[in-house]
């Protein structure tokens, strides 16, 4: 994409600036603000919120993979999904919590992440698009016809608590925003890792990362594997923070509006970034519920605009400098 | 084992010709990828739009045409919504064409929300002007939407290929999905030729999705599912030759018809992704392209 080296220089010295032990402190401040915030609202704006953190999660996934892959994803509700119904499955049959069902929704996005990059490795750019759309497309038709764990068409309700005694509304809130800094930690730990700089240097130049002992499949299959479990932990929150998990809201269009969240955050991997990619997910709809239409034609344009934005904004600032 | 025949016939026949429906779609995705190196995700959505636009004009929601004119009024219509994604998309391409394909993600969107806000999600039923015909031939059951539908589909590719094969407009189309540089140099316009091809697509859209609805009825989501069988039919063509994703539809109609008929009809999309997934592997370039090893 076009706008990335400009962007990774920029979180580059962010980074740096946490490898010398200096905070940073506006991503601090805002976590802390987050964690008070139930004193100040409460009910249904807690409510979106926890599932705006659980998107966070999901436009995260994608922006790793344009970020560290190079590639786009329209398929990342199938990963969401193993996540959603790993959760609720356990949940609703075996009555085990969080606590237990989110290493396994995890540990299942990783290997589903795998299992898919294995067949794709040599594919790239819109053939990799297209597959992953066949992906996304497959699956409201696998949950539906697996009913008798999936609950078909209507779906699971999450119930279980994983603190007793709290009131569930705040669980399902601090749960997802628990989940989403450390999502967004480990990601900032990634890019300082040796596993890290491996991937990039896979994806810019193939034949050095080759050289020096990084096979391009390798870093695909990795990639995915990663991508696919974050996805996973979306899936996993958004049906814990947003109570139910039904096949509705694992179609292909919920892979494109991750990609359209991912976009309008500008692939950013930061915790403002994914936050405002998550809120566009999440709290347009919310308003504009009366009219849902709207909501397809809103999101196209912002995705028009924000690529369009990406791409006049450089050569703007170029022609300014100039003059 | 004659039972089998004689399910096996029928089956085949149909799926060659909703295959050739998906041809259709395809061959408007291979013809956009070729020249411009996009793939249009904004294929159905625009078709299903176009198909609205049919029955909104012709059923006197809009206005109150022959179905004739309103088949015009609609190609109108796409042609010049295909001028304006051109237009919104077109720096983008010569920049990074996975960037352009995003973009039309978002041109995809905003045609699925218009359909939405004009017609509404109701399910309105589209039918073809035809005459109800129906003939057993050697054991075939044979219907005059099957034969409109096969001889639109042979006549629209027969032109098609004529007009690429044959005129200076096709022999500039080959030139740049060939090599889009050295045909610059050689002084042709890039964006004469993409337009070209992008208005030729949504045309073909547009027959595709008037020959597919009568099939079924028409929603915001028939046209754009139906053109995701087109993909998978590019894609086994290797999405850059027009004869492969023509071979890629027949395929993908039977292979879908049998397999709906003789495994099961609730897993055809989990199928779909198999038989993608399955084609990128062995023919990474398409079932009709030369066996060979990449120059070092």
């Amino acid at each position: 994409m076009s706008d990335h080296p400009i962007t990774l220089n920029k979180s580059e010295s962010l980074l740096q600036r946490i490898r010398f032990g200096a905070p940073d402190l506006p991503v601090f401040a805002l976590v802390a603000a987050l964690a008070v915030l139930p004193l100040l609202v409460g009910g249904s704006w807690l409510f979106a919120l926890g599932v705006c953190f659980a998107n966070a999660i999901g436009v995260l996934s994608v922006s790793v993979l344009v970020r560290y892959g190079g590639e786009v994803s329209i398929g990342h509700s199938f990963f969401a999904a193993i996540g959603a119904y790993a959760v609720a499955v356990l949940d609703t049959r075996y009555g085990l919590s969080l606590l237990v069902s989110l290493p396994v929704a995890l540990a299942l996005g990783i290997i589903s992440g795998i299992l898919f990059a294995w067949p794709s490795r040599r594919l790239s750019g819109i053939y990799l698009a297209v597959s992953t759309m066949a992906l996304a497309l497959a699956v409201p038709e696998i949950i539906n016809n697996m009913d008798w764990l999936t609950g078909g068409y209507e779906g699971l309700y999450v119930s279980q608590h994983v603190v007793p005694g709290v009131p569930m509304s705040l669980q399902r809130y601090y749960a997802a925003l628990i989940v989403l800094a450390a999502v967004v930690y480990a990601l900032a730990r990634l890019r300082n890792s040796r596993q890290g700089l491996q991937l990039l240097l896979a994806k810019a130049h193939p034949a050095a990362a080759d050289a020096f002992g990084t096979p391009r499949v390798w870093a695909r299959i990795a990639v995915m594997g990663i991508s696919g479990g974050l996805a996973a932990l979306c899936g996993a929150m958004l049906g814990f923070a947003g109570s139910t998990v039904s096949p509705s809201g694992f179609t292909l269009w919920s892979s494109i509006f991750l990609l359209v969240g991912s976009v309008v955050s500008f692939y950013g991997l930061t915790l403002p970034r994914a936050l405002l990619g998550g809120a566009f997910l999440t709290l347009i709809p919310q308003l504009l519920s009366a009219s849902g239409a709207w909501i397809p034609v809103l999101y196209g344009f912002a995705l028009l605009g924000v690529i369009l934005i990406g791409h006049y904004l450089p050569r703007l600032q170029a022609r300014k400098g100039k003059a | 084992m004659s039972d089998f025949l004689r399910d096996l016939f029928p089956l085949l026949w149909s799926g060659l010709i909703t295959g050739c429906l998906y041809a259709l779609g395809a061959l408007g995705l291979v013809m956009i990828f070729k020249s411009s190196r996009v793939v249009n995700f904004s294929h159905g959505n625009v078709a299903g739009f176009a198909a609205f636009l049919i029955y909104g004009f012709s059923s006197g929601l809009l206005l109150e045409l022959s179905w004739g004119a309103a088949v015009m009024l609609a190609i109108l219509a796409v042609v010049a919504i295909a001028f304006l994604t051109y237009a919104v998309i077109s720096p983008l391409i010569f920049e990074s064409d996975l960037t352009a394909t995003i973009a039309t993600l978002g041109i995809g969107l905003i045609a699925q929300g218009a359909t939405l806000l004009i017609f509404g999600a109701d399910i309105v039923s589209l039918d073809l002007p035809i005459p109800r015909f129906g003939a057993s031939v050697l054991g075939l059951f044979v219907t005059g939407y099957d034969l409109t539908v096969l001889g639109v589909a042979v006549v629209t590719i027969i032109l098609l290929f004529f007009v690429i094969d044959h005129t200076k407009l096709g022999v500039a189309f080959r030139a740049i999905s060939e090599n889009p540089f050295a045909a610059e140099v050689c002084g042709l316009n890039l964006r004469r030729i993409h337009l070209f091809s992008w208005v030729v697509a949504a045309i073909l859209g547009v027959v595709g999705a008037l020959l597919i609805v009568p099939t079924t009825f028409l929603s915001v989501t028939t046209v754009a599912a139906f053109m995701l069988q087109a993909f998978a039919a590019a894609v086994i063509g290797g999405f850059a030759s027009l004869p492969g994703s023509l071979l890629g539809g027949i395929l993908i109609g039977v292979l879908m018809n049998l397999f709906s008929f003789y495994v099961s009809p609730e897993f055809s999309s989990t199928f779909l992704l198999a038989v993608i997934l399955l084609a990128l592997n062995m023919f990474p370039n398409g079932i009709l392209a030369r066996v060979g090893g990449s120059r070092v």
